[in-house]
């Protein structure tokens, strides 16, 4: 669906992307991460023909950038709408220069203004709309044409939590309808329940790439917590315990979680919850940017 | 080209419907009706007023005539000279308001010349009195008295009346003021009507540019068609627009009264000289081309609006020089800077619709600047559209040269 080989961009002598490779599969929800910075935005705007790379080659949809941009929805990062326009014809007029037939372009807006509850505000002027209700709109706006592939460049940046549980609702039911979706974000709390798999991005380079459980897998720090009222004793493959309040959190260092459960229930501890601790997409990369500081 | 057709069609519906657009197009004809009205209630009257009190003859001006010729005033100069026997009392009647001016005639008047103006205030009635051709016909009239045909005095007094006949294009001659009022009117017309319409539409170009930029909507289109094919649809749809514009002026002059066109002198000229009509409409469409992108794309570089129309004022300065030398074109449309100009693109176009129906321009000049607009157009057009595409997505700030050079390196 995307394949980005060896991505190269320079500013005035600043490399904002740096022989950065990646794949996105067709039917997936691929995150795009990283902080501020990073050279999300530079990326995806190559990919979308609106930049020129300096090295490497990008191929969308199998052509080059620029050849299948009606088959592309894009929503991007500096983003708006013609305020003085009507929300109906600012979507309609965006469907046709994706190459949608006008009348169809009008049913599938209305349709979709349906579905985001703004169907009433169709006639009115967007200028009339609300900040949420322009979000939702935007978000719409690169939708209505039918993509295969969707980018969307920070789609939650300055969004309501009300609208940010509503896009991510309508990211589930586009990869049910079968459409890749590639997501950039640097809150990576927002998006790493959607996405299948990421890339993770560090000064222009992929810092992790894979799919996302597996990389939280290889990253889980073996950290499990503890809820009991007895004192726990010393047991073998434990690095470190720390009391808290009304826990302990246990380092592991050699045995797995289900190890150490059965050495508690062997030594009748009273166990009133055990949890494996997941590490967060965001603990992840501050550790990996560590680590590759150290290096 | 789809693409650039959708576009088109956008931005002259949306255009088409601002407030500054249809104040512009209706309050043109309105001025030209009101200035029929005026010109038709007051007629001959306008006319005499502004003779009685804007016309540089003098009036009341007194004389002391020490040579003898003066004396007596002829009937016909009487109401406007006075005679004196001596200068104090002239020029008690001067203090006294009877007279504005005082000439005093000295006996070696006719071995010198020499004439003592007494005047109130500034110098500025002795050099009225100098160019005055009234005053010129008084001395002739009163020094030739007696001795020469009035008639031949008259016309010693005013040696010439010009009649301009000017030469058609197979060497017809076209006589009268209408021929006179054609050559000045029409250019005047026609180019003042290029820079407007042109202006006001690349206005709309500059604006449309300006405001997709503060709406941050560029990126989105840029994701959906080429830098190329959004300005090839902005420049064809406000040029739609412009020429809206321009169609509606004629139909309504048209429409105010058949004949006040002709006192316009526009239809007359474009269908005595079909080809100027042709060539007229070949040089405003290149123009319009010419300026929209030049200033779409420099208008694009701008951060705010007020940015963005300094910018592109570069251009209207360009467009309006030949306007600015129309004072020299009258006298010799073909003089050799006119033709200079008349071949530099971004000149062209307006040089070239004032000179073609001032006079016969030599085919050289029409076929060269045709040829040099052609050719420029698409380079206009390809590095237009580069620099467009990077000052659209430079959002609050103005990118440097070296930055303008190395888009165009790249592109």
């Amino acid at each position: 669906m995307l394949q980005v080989r060896d991505l190269v961009k320079r500013y005035d002598g600043f490399t904002a992307v740096d022989h950065l490779s990646f794949d996105v599969y067709s039917g997936e929800v691929f995150g795009l991460l990283g902080p501020n910075g990073a050279g999300k935005t530079t990326t995806i705007r190559i990919v979308m023909d609106i930049f020129k790379p300096d090295e490497g080659s990008v191929s969308v949809l199998g052509h080059p950038p620029g050849l299948a941009r009606e088959r592309i929805g894009y929503l991007p990062e500096e983003r708006g709408l013609y305020r003085n326009l009507k929300v109906i014809d600012v979507l309609v007029y965006l469907a046709e220069l994706k190459g949608t037939p006008r009348a169809v372009a009008e049913q599938r807006a209305r349709t979709w203004l349906e579905r985001v509850d703004l169907a009433e505000w169709s006639e009115h002027k967007v200028r009339d709309l609300s900040r949420g209700m322009q979000q939702k709109l935007q978000f719409i706006a690169c939708l209505v044409h039918d993509p295969e592939l969707i980018i969307l460049d920070e789609p939650f940046q300055g969004l309501d939590p009300v609208n940010v549980e509503l896009i991510k609702q309508l990211l589930r039911e586009l990869q049910r309808e079968g459409k890749t979706i590639v997501l950039s974000a640097h809150q990576m709390n927002l998006v790493e329940a959607l996405c299948d798999r990421i890339v993770l991005i560090h000064q222009g380079r992929a810092v992790l790439y894979g799919p996302l459980d597996e990389i939280k897998r290889r990253y889980a720090p073996r950290m499990v917590r503890v809820r009991t009222s007895a004192s726990l004793p010393d047991m073998p493959g434990v690095m470190e315990v720390q009391r808290h309040a009304d826990a302990y959190e246990i380092t592991l260092q050699e045995i797995a979680p289900q190890e150490l459960l059965r050495l508690l229930v062997e030594r009748d501890i009273p166990v009133e919850a055990f949890e494996v601790s997941s590490p967060s997409l965001e603990e992840i990369f501050i550790a990996v940017v560590k680590e590759a500081a150290h290096a | 080209m789809h693409k650039v057709w959708i576009i088109a069609r956008h931005e002259y519906a949306v255009n088409v419907r601002r407030l500054g657009f249809i104040l512009m197009t209706v309050l043109v004809p309105l001025l030209g009706a009101m200035g029929l009205l005026v010109a038709a209630f007051f007629g001959g009257e306008a006319t005499q007023f502004f003779e009685e009190h804007f016309a540089m003859e003098p009036k009341n001006v007194g004389l002391v005539d020490h040579l003898g010729n003066f004396t007596p005033i002829l009937p016909k100069y009487q109401d406007r000279f006075r005679l004196f026997a001596d200068e104090e009392s002239g020029r008690a009647a001067m203090m006294a308001g009877e007279i504005t001016t005082l000439l005093v005639i000295p006996e070696d008047y006719i071995a010198t010349g020499r004439v003592i103006v007494y005047s109130k205030g500034s110098s500025f009635s002795a050099a009225v009195l100098e160019e005055s051709s009234l005053v010129r016909a008084f001395f002739v009239d009163h020094l030739l008295r007696d001795r020469v045909d009035p008639l031949l005095r008259e016309r010693l007094a005013v040696p010439i009346r010009p009649v301009v006949v000017s030469l058609a294009a197979e060497g017809r001659p076209q006589e009268g003021p209408l021929s006179t009022a054609l050559n000045i009117i029409v250019p005047y017309i026609l180019g003042i009507l290029l820079i407007m319409t042109i202006f006001v539409s690349s206005g709309y170009l500059l604006r449309g540019v300006a405001e997709e930029k503060g709406d941050r909507i560029i990126e989105i289109l840029l994701s959906s068609v080429t830098a190329w094919e959004l300005m090839a649809g902005k420049v064809i749809g406000l040029g739609a627009l412009g020429l809206t514009q321009v169609l509606i002026w004629l139909g309504a002059a048209l429409g105010l009264g058949g004949g006040a066109v002709g006192l316009l002198g526009v239809a007359v000229t474009l269908l005595s000289r079909p080809e100027v009509f042709v060539l007229g409409l070949i040089y405003y469409l290149l123009g319009f081309l010419v300026y929209a992108v030049s200033m779409g794309a420099v208008g694009a570089l701008g951060s705010t609006m007020h940015e963005s129309q300094q910018l592109a004022g570069i251009f209207s300065l360009a467009a309006a020089i030949p306007l600015m030398l129309s004072g020299f074109l009258f006298s010799d449309p073909n003089m050799p800077l006119a033709r200079v100009l008349s071949w530099f693109p971004l000149t062209a176009p307006t040089m070239m619709l004032i000179r073609l129906p001032m006079t016969e321009v030599p085919l050289i000049d029409i076929v060269g600047s045709i040829v040099m607009l052609i050719l420029s157009i698409p380079a206009i057009l390809w590095a237009g559209s580069k620099v467009f595409r990077m000052g659209l997505l430079m959002y609050g700030k103005r990118p440097t040269l070296t930055q303008v050079i190395r888009a165009l390196r790249e592109a």
